[in-house]
């Protein structure tokens, strides 16, 4: 018995050693595979206390999503808004912003979009090369004003970011309600809690055929390269992420904290609200009460399974896309219910946290 | 085996991966003798102490205790066996009364096997694990610090102590738990001259009531004048141990780096009387909304080391904070070269370096390359970038000449600043400040945390800055640095700034100023 403890800390001097020795190895495959396969493992053992089978789960699951080019195309189609929406929140993070407000600025891109495309389009020239920009710089602007209120806050008042933003999701959920509920954007018949589909030279086209994979994936797609390369190579990524990785230090340094906090949340609010346009503009016309399936809440986890890296952000979102196609397979031949995605959702981002702590031993041990 | 012998290590061996922190070490503590033991940093003394307090357990050797091998878990095993730490950053609650404090110890603590002391058998039952009684922890505070000597108001909240006063409740708790070996970690770097001597009192007093003391140090000074015996590590290894006075301060310090290092000469410069930096009625708040610098006033011109001396926590960083303009001033003129610039960036660009009190925070950023803490400071980055995109041929370039010139080690630009030494770590922020070779370099605390050698480097640069004809600020705890280096000397003392050079070779006086005891010349 009291060799335990030692056998514990043996163990543990043996995995730090190996993580030291092998640190790129652990952060970029080792962790996210552990995450996954202990999300998989957690999530089948709750499937077999509901008396399914989870590895005939799994595999139907497996065979829908990437057995055919229809179910790949659904993959990266369902991948997109958790793509944008990760990489909001991934950019955020990196600049040590605790931006919890995709979820809002995805509904209010969207919502921007859509009055652009029912309403101020009619007043333009019929041709996409306006409206499709426009309704672009309007989600722009309205995801920018919906980081810059948390911003301006947490500048001048201190008020903790988290906060602020969670409740602009209140904000933003109810305003889209108000909007398209008896308020101007609810559709001309006034028969439902919808807005009217926006027009045809206002959608992004598809790419091939009957499949509904379309243009905005390519959009998301250049924009995670855009981003890596503005993080790692020019200077305002290098003092964003200065000012998350040591504050202090980038401060003394003379590197602007407000600024950079004002910048980050123009630029992840921003990157939201385009995944909420490219949503509306390229799958469902119609703006509605549940546009969102919680896109902005699970793009944390998303984007921490990246490990706040844009580009794996790409293969991070896709698995989430493939997630959400597959919870449809899980459901129609083995009768599993789709909550057991969102369980599994939630599962892999608790893992993720979990694993964030594998870095945080390292520094411990560094001391 | 020798009875005499409290505590005893027989061949310990601490392995972290790779690494042999501490290497097959023989070492003994006899019963009431003081045990200096002197060390650079990363020579293994903070792993050996652990290991004696439980916290980390040898990879192999032994440890007896009384001459009976123990086996010690934790620090809760080591209190047990009579083992008491009083740790460098000190373990108390500061919204809790002295009295509080100690029965929170006391009560973790219900009975010990083989205690000697009758007052401790008193103790231990008259508090409950439970149940507080105030009453009762009042009494066995007043009661312990009448025994000791050690003068507390059981009353009066941590918070409202000072450092010597919160040490001595330390000490206090390691009492009332009936610690036989009390180990010190670095227990006079936070003391004023004259708290040191009624310290060193204190030593004596539980040396003359039967108790061990070790005493960590690399002070060469106090260990010569306090210890008995005197334990020297180097690179985890034992190199030297005898009683003190055989070997000289200059042996010693020979035995710990293992290699003789000169002394650096001062050359005598002409004092200029160019103005480089002007305050004048400056005031600043601290970090609870108390006067931390009130109406300072003072100057540094060109080829002049401006030394500020002075206890930790007297309003040191609030000053070198507020001219770096990361602190804003309630009142006052802050004037550098003429100019009053608004901002970290602008008092950088009229050519100010800084080289920050807390390396880790302030200092570099850990998860950085060296590379990219090299270019950190804005000024540096415009240089190597062009339309806001970072040419990564300048960068590496950049930072390629400075690991040459300053010898960073190891030598590759993409290495994290996390696994680098904290000598290296401040090598990268040397060769980010005074590269530039700014007109003022504001330095806190320069060396603290590095070994001798690498002391000495940062030393040289900043003699080499006054060669230039530039100017600097050196805002110091370690008396020895500022006196040795600073051509002006002030001593800040609970916010307020004291002219002071005229008393470089009156230490007694300088004590004085430290503790805010005399701010006049009587």
């Amino acid at each position: 018995m009291p060799n335990l403890l030692t056998y514990y800390q043996d163990i543990k001097s043996v995995c730090l050693n190996y993580i030291e020795k092998y640190p790129r190895f652990t952060q970029w495959v080792l962790s996210p595979f552990l995450i996954l396969s202990g999300a998989f493992i957690t999530n089948g053992i709750v499937m077999l206390l509901c008396g399914y089978n989870p590895i005939e789960a799994y595999l139907s699951a497996a065979v829908i999503t990437l057995g055919s080019f229809g179910g790949i195309s659904e993959t990266l189609v369902k991948g997109t808004p958790y793509l944008m929406t990760g990489l909001s929140v991934a950019i955020a993070f990196r600049c040590g912003i605790w931006n919890i407000g995709a979820e809002g600025q995805f509904l209010m891109g969207a919502l921007a979009a859509s009055y652009v495309g029912t309403k101020l389009v009619y007043v333009l020239p019929n041709t996409s090369w306006i409206a499709i920009p426009l309704c672009f710089i309007f989600a722009i602007f309205a995801g920018s004003i919906w980081g810059i209120v948390p911003a301006i806050l947490k500048i001048t008042r201190g008020v903790n970011e988290v906060i602020s933003t969670i409740m602009l999701n209140y904000i933003a959920i109810y305003f889209v309600s108000l909007m398209i509920d008896g308020g101007p954007l609810q559709e001309t018949s006034k028969t439902g809690p919808q807005s009217d589909p926006i027009v045809l030279w206002a959608r992004l086209p598809d790419l091939i055929g009957t499949y509904r994979i379309h243009s905005g994936i390519i959009i998301a797609v250049i924009l995670a390269a855009v981003i890596t390369y503005v993080l790692f190579r020019t200077t305002y990524g290098y003092q964003l992420r200065a000012v998350g990785e040591g504050a202090a230090a980038a401060q003394a340094a003379g590197i602007s904290i407000p600024q950079n906090t004002i910048r980050v949340f123009c630029i992840s609010g921003a990157l939201a609200a385009l995944g909420g346009a490219i949503e509306l503009m390229a799958l469902a016309p119609r703006l509605t009460h549940n546009f969102s399936p919680g896109y902005g809440y699970t793009a944390i986890a998303v984007a921490l399974l990246a490990r706040l890296h844009p580009l794996l952000t790409i293969l991070s979102a896709l698995f989430f896309g493939a997630l959400a196609e597959g919870s449809f397979a899980m459901e129609s031949e083995v009768g599993i219910s789709r909550q057991v995605t969102w369980m599994m959702q939630a599962i892999i981002l608790l893992f993720a946290i979990g694993f964030g702590s594998i870095s945080l031993f390292q520094k411990q041990a560094k001391k | 085996m020798e009875t005499d012998n409290i505590l005893q290590l027989q061949n310990v061996t601490k392995k972290f991966g790779d690494l042999l922190a501490v290497d097959n070490i023989h070492f003994e503590i006899k019963s009431s003798e003081i045990h200096a033991i002197l060390g650079e940093n990363g020579a293994g003394k903070s792993t050996l102490m652990n290991l004696i307090y439980g916290l980390y357990q040898p990879t192999s050797g032994n440890i007896s205790i009384s001459g009976i091998p123990t086996r010690l878990k934790s620090p809760k095993d080591a209190i047990e066996h009579g083992i008491g730490m009083v740790h460098q950053h000190f373990m108390l609650i500061e919204n809790l009364t002295v009295a509080e404090n100690i029965a929170l110890t006391v009560s973790q603590f219900s009975s010990r096997e083989g205690s000697t002391s009758d007052t401790t058998d008193e103790i231990m039952p008259r508090l409950s694990k439970f149940r507080f009684k105030k009453d009762e922890a009042i009494q066995i505070t007043s009661e312990l610090s009448h025994q000791f000597n050690l003068d507390v108001d059981p009353n009066a909240l941590i918070s409202t102590l000072s450092v010597g006063l919160k040490q001595r409740v330390e000490i206090l708790k390691a009492l009332a738990v009936d610690a036989r070996i009390l180990i010190l970690d670095e227990p006079t770097a936070v003391l004023s001259p004259q708290e040191v001597t009624s310290f060193f009192s204190i030593l004596r007093l539980l040396q003359a009531d039967n108790r061990s003391i070790i005493f960590i140090s690399h002070k060469m000074k106090e260990v010569l004048e306090v210890s008995d015996r005197i334990t020297v590590l180097r690179r985890g290894k034992k190199v030297y141990q005898g009683k003190t006075g055989e070997l000289s301060a200059r042996e010693l310090a020979k035995e710990m780096i293992g290699e003789e290092i000169s002394e650096i000469e001062r050359k005598a410069t002409e004092a200029t009387t160019d103005l480089v930096l002007h305050i004048s009625g400056l005031k600043v708040k601290g970090n609870r909304n108390e006067i931390a610098v009130s109406d300072i006033t003072f100057s540094t011109y060109r080829g002049e080391i401006v030394g500020i001396a002075g206890v930790d926590g007297n309003g040191q960083r609030e000053l070198a904070e507020s001219i770096m303009g990361l602190r804003t001033s309630v009142a006052g003129q802050i004037e550098i070269l003429g100019r009053k610039p608004i901002g970290t960036k602008h008092i950088r660009q009229c050519g100010v370096g800084y080289i920050p009190e807390d390396r880790r925070s302030t200092g570099v950023i850990s998860t950085f390359s060296i590379a990219e803490n090299l270019m950190l400071n804005t000024s540096q980055i415009d240089e190597i970038s062009k339309w806001g995109i970072i040419d990564q041929r300048l960068k590496y370039e950049h930072s390629s000449s400075l690991i040459a010139a300053y010898d960073i080690r190891p030598p590759i630009a993409d290495a994290a600043a996390s696994t680098l030494s904290g000598g290296n770590q401040q090598k990268i922020v040397l060769a980010r400040e005074i590269s530039p070779q700014p007109e003022l370099l504001i330095a806190v605390n320069p060396t603290r945390g590095l070994d001798i050698s690498a002391a000495q480097y940062v030393h040289l640069n900043l003699l080499a800055q006054r060669t230039l004809k530039k100017s600097v600020l050196l805002i110091s705890t370690e008396l020895d640095e500022v006196l040795q280096l600073s051509d002006r000397l002030y001593v800040m003392s609970k916010g307020k700034l004291i002219e002071a050079t005229n008393y470089r070779d009156d230490i007694e006086t300088l004590g004085l100023f430290m503790t805010g005891e005399s701010d006049t010349v009587a």
